[in-house]
């Protein structure tokens, strides 16, 4: 009936207008004085509540809900009334669809059909209504929490069919407003309350990112890039099976080959979300961030690992920290998928550089190139040119790297007995021993040559560990004793030895109670500070001659 | 052998001289004058016949079947029988066996089926050796003792005994156990009715068998006798054994007298012994003898010796004393002290004990999990074992057993403090000595005072003065403060914290804190008062905490006081190392907590404190391995930010360079620190990597600028602060980065000279070479002052000839001379003494059982032997006997058949005879008619 329409819409106009003023009128009154505004409040809260209740009564008043819209947006600041307005709308279109007001059906008149297509209208403007509310800091919790709710009823009800379908279009919009919400923490709260909590929101909110970095024209903002990132990287925990796919926000499809029954449609959404992501381009930090958690989070939702290889192998070239963390990832893929990575080893060798063992990823890194040289096929002199070159780098190691290292080449040692030459080299030929007493023997081993197999350090030896035998740290000095002795244990368990810092050392010295009376020095030294006076006695001691204390 | 087996043992017993042809009447006198010889000869005889019969009955041995065997080493034979290979004489055992049986069997087999019998026990009746004569005289005897005992006709004790000899089967009936039984049947079946009477019965036998007990164990002694039993009355009992008492009584007080009269006679000779034992104690002996007149009590007099003996034991004077040495022996004896110090300093270096690595690597074999921790843990035990050696001879325990002597008889006794004064002058006068020390010992300082003497110049200070006379204790306790001529008042109280320290030096300069240490430790020493011990270790942390405190507000001239403080510690230390090492440690873990990387001028102060205090050279050291660590990290996580940093840093890498003087232990962050600090003063950034340390980018500023007119000068505690260096003016600032490059370089110029033996010397100084080449590049020096450059220069120079050195001396590693391991074998020992026949089962119980079972077996087989042999036994006995009763009952048949065939052949005869007789008488008649 287009007159009750045209009807209400005029008389909707009427307090439409009225309310406009209002508005107005509170806004002045506010400015004005602080304690009528809770009058007003209430007042506007009776009136929503009035409206919502003859939407209730009778369709007659179906205008109502235009009214509430209008409030709804209209009210910018006045964030009460807004959600007021928006959560009784919220019960109104519930109600209505679940009355089924907003199905269209065959055979419907001519006007109920108008009147759906109205309603279906105005759902929209709602929904339109609710994003931009989600854009303010204020009310966007609330608002996301109504708008998920609609959804529900939505999904359930708009159609006419018994079966709930996804609104797509309804999700999209609150995925996307959203990431594009600067309200805090609400995209922290729709990954824990929905994301990480139901399946079918997980997978098609990853299905809208997807289409949300793709679908557009324009560039993607910096910060929706990054909210984008947290939101993903915060989806840890990928199902074992399908069978575990069972939290639902929306009732379950009845088919049983729907796409959200199947493991792998979720992972191909994660997945492209990922590289969707990825193809954007990452900062250095999320690269780190990702590489970090790539084993934990992101490798086990890839159906095909091998679309990170370019971003691993990207970053395992860039080096630095980043190709560390980049090693295990590719590993991984030379491992399980076979990646096809020519000179790894190369580039592993060239990781051992001066800062290696001062990283704080140097236990990780351990572990890793601990795995990557545990074959015992691999090559002799490449396994010696790591031996070498580590036992370099430990002349300026800190004892805790030390400590990791010596038990290593122990088990090296024990896999590649071709390389225990370089504990144990006895010159053969008399020639041999005469150009040692004659030259000495200068090291064969090239530090700077970048391919392990040139280095000639199977030919060198390791006195740099032999050194150490000397270091000032008891422990230390004793571990790396075990090189000299006789090989009678099988292997050191490394993990015992990766996770020392100089504080555990120092927390294990301090830790010990003093029981035992320690020794003193037994001669009370004449100076400490002081220059000796005459020549008659002993020379300064270091510090005095090299240090000014005043007294000269 | 030719002949017959007759002819052969006629033969061999001619050969025995067993017969032969008739001797000679001579011959037998002969031998009958030899009688002595005579039982040889019998013996002899027999031995050959034995021999000879053995000889002739081959089936009297049983022998191997094949003959003996041959001679082998395991099968030696036990005896020579076994040799013959005879293992067994089956005749022999064979009749040992039947005549048991005739014994025993036969016996029995005879009186089966029979009853009753008589058995004689009459005395001496089995007895052979008897004459019937014996048997009779014995047997009256008896019988007359017997009768001769009863004393009393109506005697019921000795009734009992004469009842005796009541026997049943041959067994006395005991009397008692009838009793016993009879006393069972009462309880169990009368005992409703009869019970009363019965029982008190039995109550009174019992009394009367347990009295009769009693008589009997008194009188055990006189029956074992053998004596005849007569019974003693109890009176005769008792009087005896009061005689004996009052016997034994007698005895002891004879013996005492003895003694007393013999230690009385000692008593008497007592003043010459003393006399003699020393000359000055003339006037005790007096008083002794004076009491020994005087007859004082004897027990008083006793007591008094013994306590004077005890004195003289134990008193000083009684001691011999130490001979007076000549100058050489004494400079003998301290450096050979030096050298044993030196050696356990080597050996605490080492690591405490030579077996300490093995065993540690050991351990790591043992317990991989937590491994640092236990290593920790094994590096502290054999410290702390040598910690137990040094304590009796080194520091504190020899401190001790000098100077108490003076102490302990009490600070009265002024002349103890003149003594000490004369240690400590006999120290100086050591000074010239003290190269010759140093050589054989190579001693940490070269310090050259006596170190038992340390103690003394601390503490010696108030207590040598006058006011030495009063006790300081007294002083103290009288509260009035009287201050000398510095105003140091001369009493303090003790401090127990740092907070009561700080209260207790208000008001004091710092440069007079020593003397105020030094009263405090003279005014609470440990010898004054059993608390202050505790007190002045309490006193000792505190102090660590002020010298930490004092450092950080330091003043330049307070360094003196500051190093006098350190003295004072490392002299307390001797006396309580563990609290000193807990101020230290607490100190360092603080550090460690809250500043790792912005150590304070007064942490500096303390851990140059700790080098100078404990021994750095060690292996492990509570206090020094944790100082070593903290300077470590410092020198290794530090990113210097401003000059102060770099300047701390310089400091450290001294320290850390002092530490490992004597050891030379390799600090590797130490290379870090300097080189970093050269890259990064300098003005040229490095274009490429120099070695394998990790290189900081330095802060904005850092970087050395034209500081060619910079005098180079040392680098100064104040420079260690970074609120300090802030308000450095531009030419200060460049003058303290000269300062820095130039320790710096002089750091590492040490570091070569201490490493230079290091294994791996080349690589460590080659980026070193590097470094100071590129300082003194072009682009650099001109930024440089000359000086400095050719600093740089001479060090660099003297680093690669070192180098070369090391490049010369190096040669390949020979780590692995070990002796080869043995392969694992699974082969089995061999056993030594192996025996076939004994079963080597590796289950015991398993053998256990099998042993049981072959002797159950063996023990099974011989039963059935045995019993097969009875059985053969008694059916041959059987046999015999019937055919015994066989021969017998023939024999009388025949003699029966003959009795009657001979009175038939009698009675035919007279028939015969009749008829013949009536024929001729019929034919007589016959003839007649």
């Amino acid at each position: 009936m287009p007159a009750v329409v045209m009807d209400t819409a005029v008389m909707s106009s009427a307090p439409k207008r009225k309310r406009q003023e209002n508005g107005k009128e509170t806004k002045k009154r506010r400015k004005s004085a602080g304690d009528d505004e809770e009058l007003d409040v209430d007042e506007e809260k009776s009136q929503i509540e009035i409206l919502t209740a003859e939407i209730f009564e009778s369709r007659k008043h179906y205008n109502n809900i235009a009214t509430l819209i209008g409030l709804m947006k209209e009210q910018d600041e006045d964030t009460h009334t807004a959600l007021a307005a928006a959560e009784s709308l919220c019960r109104v279109f519930i109600r209505l669809l679940a009355l089924g007001s907003l199905v269209r059906k065959r055979d419907a008149s001519e006007k109920g059909a108008t009147v759906t297509i109205w309603l279906r209208e105005r759902l929209a403007e709602y929904q339109d209504a609710l994003a931009a509310l989600l854009q303010k800091t204020g009310t966007a919790h609330r608002a996301l929490l109504l708008a998920m709710v609609l959804l529900k009823a939505e999904a359930q009800h708009i159609n006419d069919k018994e079966e709930a379908s996804f609104p797509r279009g309804s999700f999209s919009r609150i995925v996307t407003a959203v990431l594009e919400s600067p309200a805090e923490e609400l995209l922290l709260v729709f990954d824990q309350d929905w994301v990480s909590e139901f399946d079918d929101i997980r997978f098609y909110a990853l299905q809208e990112i997807k289409v949300y970095l793709t679908g557009r024209d324009q560039p993607v903002h910096e910060i929706v890039r990054d909210r984008i990132f947290d939101l993903l990287i915060g989806i840890e925990d990928v199902p074992g099976s399908s069978e575990e796919l069972e939290d639902f926000y929306i009732d379950r499809p009845n088919k049983k080959k729907h796409a959200l029954y199947s493991l792998t449609q979720h992972k191909k959404q994660a997945q492209e979300a990922w590289i969707a992501l990825m193809n954007l381009g990452l900062s250095k930090d999320q690269r780190k961030q990702v590489l970090e958690s790539m084993a934990g989070s992101i490798a086990p939702w890839f159906t095909k690992p091998e679309l990170l290889m370019d971003f691993l192998t990207d970053c395992y070239n860039s080096g630095g920290s980043l190709s560390l963390l980049a090693l295990s990832g590719v590993f991984y893929l030379i491992q399980e998928r076979n990646l096809d990575y020519p000179s790894f080893y190369t580039k592993l060798y060239s990781l051992l550089d001066a800062d290696i063992l001062h990283s704080k990823y140097r236990s990780r890194f351990f572990r890793l190139l601990d795995q990557f040289l545990a074959s015992s096929h691999l090559p002799a002199v490449l396994v010696a040119s790591f031996i070498k070159r580590l036992a370099r780098l430990t002349l300026n190691a800190p004892p805790s790297a030390v400590v990791a290292i010596v038990p290593w080449f122990y088990n090296i040692f024990k896999k590649h007995p071709l390389c225990t030459f370089m504990m144990h080299r006895v010159p053969r030929t008399q020639e041999e021993r005469d150009l040692l007493q004659s030259e000495g023997f200068s090291d064969p081993f090239l530090p700077d040559e970048v391919d392990p197999m040139e280095t000639h350090a199977i030919d060198s030896c390791i006195w740099e560990i032999v050194q150490l035998q000397s270091h000032y740290h008891p422990n230390v000095a004793t571990i790396a004793k075990i090189i000299s002795e006789q090989f009678t244990k099988q292997s050191y368990g490394l993990e015992d030895f990766l996770d020392h810092s100089y504080s555990s050392l120092i927390e294990a010295e301090m830790s010990k109670d003093v029981k035992k009376a320690p020794v003193v020095e037994f001669m009370i030294p004449k100076r400490i500070f002081t220059k000796v006076d005459s020549a008659a006695e002993e020379s300064d001691s270091l510090l005095v001659s090299l240090w000014d204390f005043g007294s000269s | 052998m030719p002949g017959s087996q007759l002819k052969r043992l006629k033969a061999s017993l001619k050969d025995q001289g067993i017969i032969g042809p008739q001797k000679s009447k001579k011959e037998r006198r002969k031998n009958a004058q030899d009688q002595n010889g005579k039982g040889d000869k019998r013996l002899q005889r027999s031995e050959a016949l034995e021999g000879i019969r053995e000889q002739f009955n081959p089936f009297q041995f049983k022998t191997n079947a094949r003959g003996p065997k041959f001679e082998v080493t395991t099968n030696k034979p036990a005896n020579d029988k076994t040799s013959k290979g005879i293992s067994g004489r089956p005749g022999v055992a064979k009749s040992i066996g039947e005549e048991r049986r005739r014994q025993t069997l036969l016996v029995e087999m005879q009186r089966r089926n029979k009853v009753g019998g008589i058995i004689d026990r009459r005395f001496g009746e089995n007895d052979p050796n008897m004459t019937l004569e014996d048997k009779m005289i014995e047997r009256f005897t008896r019988e007359q003792q017997r009768s001769h005992k009863r004393g009393g006709m109506f005697d019921l004790e000795d009734d009992v005994e004469e009842m005796a000899e009541l026997t049943h089967a041959g067994k006395i009936i005991a009397f008692d156990e009838e009793m016993a039984m009879k006393d069972d049947f009462d309880g169990e079946d009368m005992s409703s009715d009869g019970e009363s009477d019965s029982s008190h019965a039995a109550r009174r036998k019992l009394k009367r068998f347990r009295a009769d007990q009693a008589d009997a164990g008194d009188a055990v002694g006189e029956e074992d006798d053998g004596q005849p039993d007569k019974k003693k009355t109890k009176q005769e009992i008792y009087s005896e054994i009061m005689a004996k008492s009052k016997l034994h009584k007698y005895e002891r007080q004879a013996a005492k007298e003895e003694d007393g009269e013999l230690r009385a006679e000692l008593d008497k000779e007592l003043p010459e012994l003393q006399a003699l034992l020393f000359q000055r104690g003339k006037p005790q002996s007096k008083e002794v003898k004076g009491a020994v007149i005087a007859g004082v009590d004897k027990a008083a007099l006793d007591k008094d010796y013994d306590i004077r003996v005890k004195q003289l034991a134990a008193g000083k004077r009684a001691q011999p004393a130490e001979r007076t040495k000549t100058e050489e022996e004494v400079v003998k004896e301290e450096s050979e002290r030096l050298k044993e110090l030196e050696e356990k300093r080597q050996k605490r270096m080492r690591g405490g004990y030579d077996g300490s690595d093995d065993e540690e690597v050991g351990e790591d074999e043992g317990k991989p999990s937590n491994k640092i921790a236990v290593r920790a843990g094994r590096g502290f035990n054999p410290a702390d074992a040598v910690d137990e050696d040094d304590e009796d001879e080194f520091g504190l325990g020899k401190g001790i057993k000098v100077r108490p002597t003076a102490t302990e008889l009490g600070f009265d006794d002024e002349d103890d403090f003149l003594i000490d004064d004369d240690l400590v002058a006999s120290g100086a006068e050591l000074e010239l000595d003290s190269d010759d020390m140093d050589s054989e010992g190579g001693d940490e300082d070269g310090s050259d005072i006596e170190p038992n003497s340390d103690d003394d110049e601390f503490t010696k200070g108030i207590l040598t003065e006058a006011e030495a006379k009063n006790p300081p204790i007294f002083k103290a306790s009288s509260g009035k403060q009287g201050d000398d001529e510095d105003g140091i008042p001369y009493t303090f109280p003790c401090p127990q914290t740092h907070v009561e320290m700080l209260a207790a030096f208000e008001g004091l300069d710092i440069t007079e804190l020593p003397v105020a240490v030094q009263r405090i430790r003279a005014l609470y020493h440990p010898k004054l008062d059993s608390g202050n011990k505790e007190r002045l270790g309490n006193f000792a942390q505190a102090l660590v905490r002020h010298v930490a405190y004092l450092g950080d507000n330091f003043e330049p001239h307070w360094f003196p006081a500051l190093e006098s403080l350190l003295r004072h510690i490392h002299s307390l230390a001797k006396s309580f190392p563990i609290e000193v090492s807990k101020g230290y440690r607490a100190i360092i873990q603080e550090m460690e907590q809250d500043r790792p990387l912005g150590l304070t001028v007064g942490d500096l102060v303390l851990l140059t404190g700790i080098g100078t205090t404990f021994p750095t050279s060690d292996h492990f050291h509570q206090v020094v391995t944790p100082a070593v660590l903290s300077i470590a990290r410092f020198l290794g996580q530090k990113i210097p930010q401003n000059v102060a940093d770099y300047a701390t840093g310089t400091y450290l890498s001294i320290l850390a360079i002092q530490y490992q003087q004597f050891s030379m232990r390799y600090v590797p962050e130490l290379m870090n620190f300097c080189l970093n600090t050269l890259c990064a003063l300098a003005h040229e950034k490095p274009r490429e990597a120099f070695g394998l340390f990790p290189l900081h980018e330095p802060a904005a500023g850092i970087r050395i600028k034209r500081a060619t007119q910079t005098p180079i000068r040392k680098l100064n505690c104040a420079e260690c602060r970074s609120e300090h260096v802030t308000t450095l003016s531009a030419a200060e600032e460049t003058s303290l980065k000269v300062a820095i490059l130039s320790t710096t370089t002089s750091i590492l110029k040490t570091a070569a000279e201490t490493w230079s033996g290091a294994a791996a010397f080349y690589e460590t100084f080659t980026p070193a070479v590097r470094v100071l080449d590129h300082l003194t590049s072009k682009a650099n020096s001109a930024h440089l002052p000359p000086t400095l450059v050719v600093q740089i220069r001479s060090a660099s120079a003297f680093i690669k000839e070192l180098l070369e050195q090391a490049r010369l001396a190096r040669r390949p590693l020979e780590l692995h001379h070990h002796k080869p391991l043995a392969i694992r074998t699974f082969v089995p020992k061999f056993e030594d003494s192996f025996d076939p026949t004994k079963h080597y089962d590796p289950d015991r119980e398993r053998a256990e059982m099998a042993k049981l079972k072959a002797e159950h077996k063996r023990e099974r087989k011989g039963a059935m032997r045995e019993l097969r042999k009875d059985a053969h036994f008694m059916a041959r006995e059987n046999l015999r006997v019937k055919k015994e009763r066989d021969t017998a009952y023939e024999k009388k048949y025949k003699r029966l058949v003959s009795e009657i065939q001979g009175q038939e052949g009698q009675a035919a005869n007279e028939y015969e005879r009749e008829k013949a007789k009536r024929q001729q008488k019929k034919d007589r008649a016959k003839a007649q008619r």
